[in-house]
């Protein structure tokens, strides 16, 4: 249980998947200027992030090792992912069509977001079990959602604020993120 | 032959893995596919609730709805000159885009307008009436129409129509808008020392309601209860960077009001134009009802007059087949 735990508090806060391995930045920086969008992107990437670490698990242990093709392991994760990424989608449109077309392409670019193949391979390199594998991808994604929530919040606090010219949009945004980074730095040794 | 199997042995495992996981994933988006059916799309109708309603066509769409459908499908937000940068402000806070200015090839936004007729030279032709997308234009044919003024969008459809250019547009006296203070030599930056947080009597964050108000948040703002502020000014008093912030709360509510206005004036407009279309679809199933029925009339007409025409030739043919035994006898 206390393992589980401590893989929980190393995958979300120091070994932040954004803020200090610098995987999945793209709807980091692109989806995160309201903060519903960023609720709406972070539950979607949780839950392509917890299942394909789960059904990486299963292809790779049941049906790549047997076989002994593990060298193809990398498309096929992104096989999977693809096709959850789709499922998600396909459920979003009929769930809320607002969000969808508002998150537009970041939502099918949760295929290349690199967290989530990320995952799915580190887990493999760290020879983790099914529950660790399930438990490690969904603190990912946790780890991923707190920061882009928190990175939207302050978005939107920025698009209030008085930003020196040269600053304003995509700069300011690089710095906050930068910042936010640092601060994230200060989990190390943590657990 | 034997070289052909060893050839493709290895290639034979990865392409079945490959293959049974494409066909799991695709038959499980297939099914996904078919359960999870969209039929209605509810983002049209956000959208159309922001729209004015004034159904004016100029953004090059027949109406606020299609354009709304226009939109949800990828059309620019900057094509609704009688919306203006109000509404252009708002769907870009809805759909999450940036806000753009108003397309320069259409007409620039201008103040509220309404239809007037020149009672004395209208001639009574109802062209007008005919082409009022909200029914606001009243009259008979050969009697003199009017305008209803509250209900007139001032879309200028009926100008065109007029074989005697009777229909006039008089611009409404829009209430001043409040815009913000200009920035006085007095007034410094923010500090955030709070000071106005303590001083407000009715416990409102007048620093946070004064960024909100700058940057025209005004959902935010009136997250934050705005509209509950009774303006005594007492944040002012005790700012010490001189900050006018009622007259930031000031301008912010009346925007507010201003924008609330505009949605239920854009409902009720929208109800007449419902109305109008359920109408006119009523009056086209009576007129085809009414031809179905004639055409029927017709029919049996013809099919009696057949009738008669088949009676009258038998008869014919009856007294000409007795007619020629007699002549036949005669010669």
């Amino acid at each position: 249980m206390s393992a589980i735990i401590i893989l929980l508090i190393s995958a979300i806060l120091v070994n932040n998947f954004v803020l200090v391995q610098f995987l999945g930045l793209c709807p980091f920086m692109g989806s995160s200027n309201k903060v519903e969008t960023a609720i709406g992107m972070s539950a979607a990437t949780t839950f392509v992030l917890t299942l394909a670490s789960m059904v990486s698990y299963i292809i790779y242990h049941y049906l790549l090792i047997p076989l002994n093709i593990t060298w193809l392991r990398t498309i096929a994760f992104i096989v999977v992912i693809a096709a959850l990424v789709n499922f998600t989608e396909i459920l979003m449109l009929k769930t809320s069509p607002l969000l969808h077309k508002i998150l537009g392409i970041f939502l099918p670019l949760i295929t290349t977001n690199c967290a989530v193949l990320g995952v799915a391979l580190l887990n493999i390199n760290a020879g983790n079990n099914f529950i660790e594998s399930a438990f490690y991808g969904f603190g990912a994604a946790l780890g991923f959602s707190l920061v882009l929530i928190l990175f939207a919040a302050l978005r939107e606090k920025l698009n209030l604020a008085d930003v020196p010219a040269p600053f304003q949009g995509a700069s300011i945004a690089m710095i906050t993120a930068a910042l936010m980074s640092l601060a994230f730095m200060g989990f190390t040794g943590l657990v | 032959m034997a070289n052909m199997e060893a050839l493709l042995a290895p290639f034979l495992s990865p392409l079945l893995a490959l293959l049974i996981i494409s066909v799991l994933f695709g038959a499980l988006l297939g099914f996904a596919v078919q359960k999870f059916k969209v039929t209605t799309n509810p983002l049209v109708d956000q959208i159309n609730a922001l729209l004015p309603q004034t159904q004016c066509a100029q953004c090059g769409y027949p109406g606020c709805k299609p354009y709304a459908e226009a939109i949800s499908s990828g059309a620019p937000i900057n094509l609704c000159p009688p919306g203006g940068e109000n509404t252009i402000n708002q769907l870009a806070h809805l759909l999450d885009v940036k806000a753009i200015p108003l397309d320069p090839d259409l007409v620039e936004e201008t103040a509220p307008k309404v239809a007037v007729i020149r009672e004395a030279e209208c001639i009574g032709c109802t062209f007008c009436i005919q082409a009022c997308p909200v029914d606001a234009i009243v009259g008979a044919a050969q009697q003199m129409h009017s305008v209803i003024a509250s209900e007139c969008t001032g879309c200028e459809l009926c100008e065109a129509p007029c074989p005697v250019d009777c229909i006039d547009f008089v611009t409404v006296d829009a209430e001043a808008s409040k815009s913000p203070p200009e920035k006085s030599l007095s007034e410094q930056a923010c500090i955030r020392c709070g000071l106005c947080v303590d001083a407000c009597p009715v416990d409102l964050l007048p620093q946070q309601l004064y960024w909100f108000a700058q940057g025209k948040a005004y959902d935010k703002a009136r997250e934050h209860r705005l509209m509950d502020c009774i303006e005594c000014g007492l944040c002012h008093a005790v700012c010490p960077s001189h900050i006018p912030l009622v007259q930031y709360y000031q301008a912010a509510k009346l925007a507010i009001k201003d924008q609330d206005e505009k949605l239920q004036q854009a409902l009720l407009i929208k109800q007449r134009f419902d109305y109008r279309e359920q109408r006119l679809a009523k009056e086209r199933a009576q007129i085809e009802q009414r031809r179905r029925a004639r055409a029927e009339l017709a029919q049996a007409k013809a099919k009696q007059s057949d009738l008669i025409q088949a009676a009258l030739a038998r008869a014919k043919n009856k007294t000409a087949t007795e007619k020629s035994p007699d002549t036949q006898h005669g010669n």
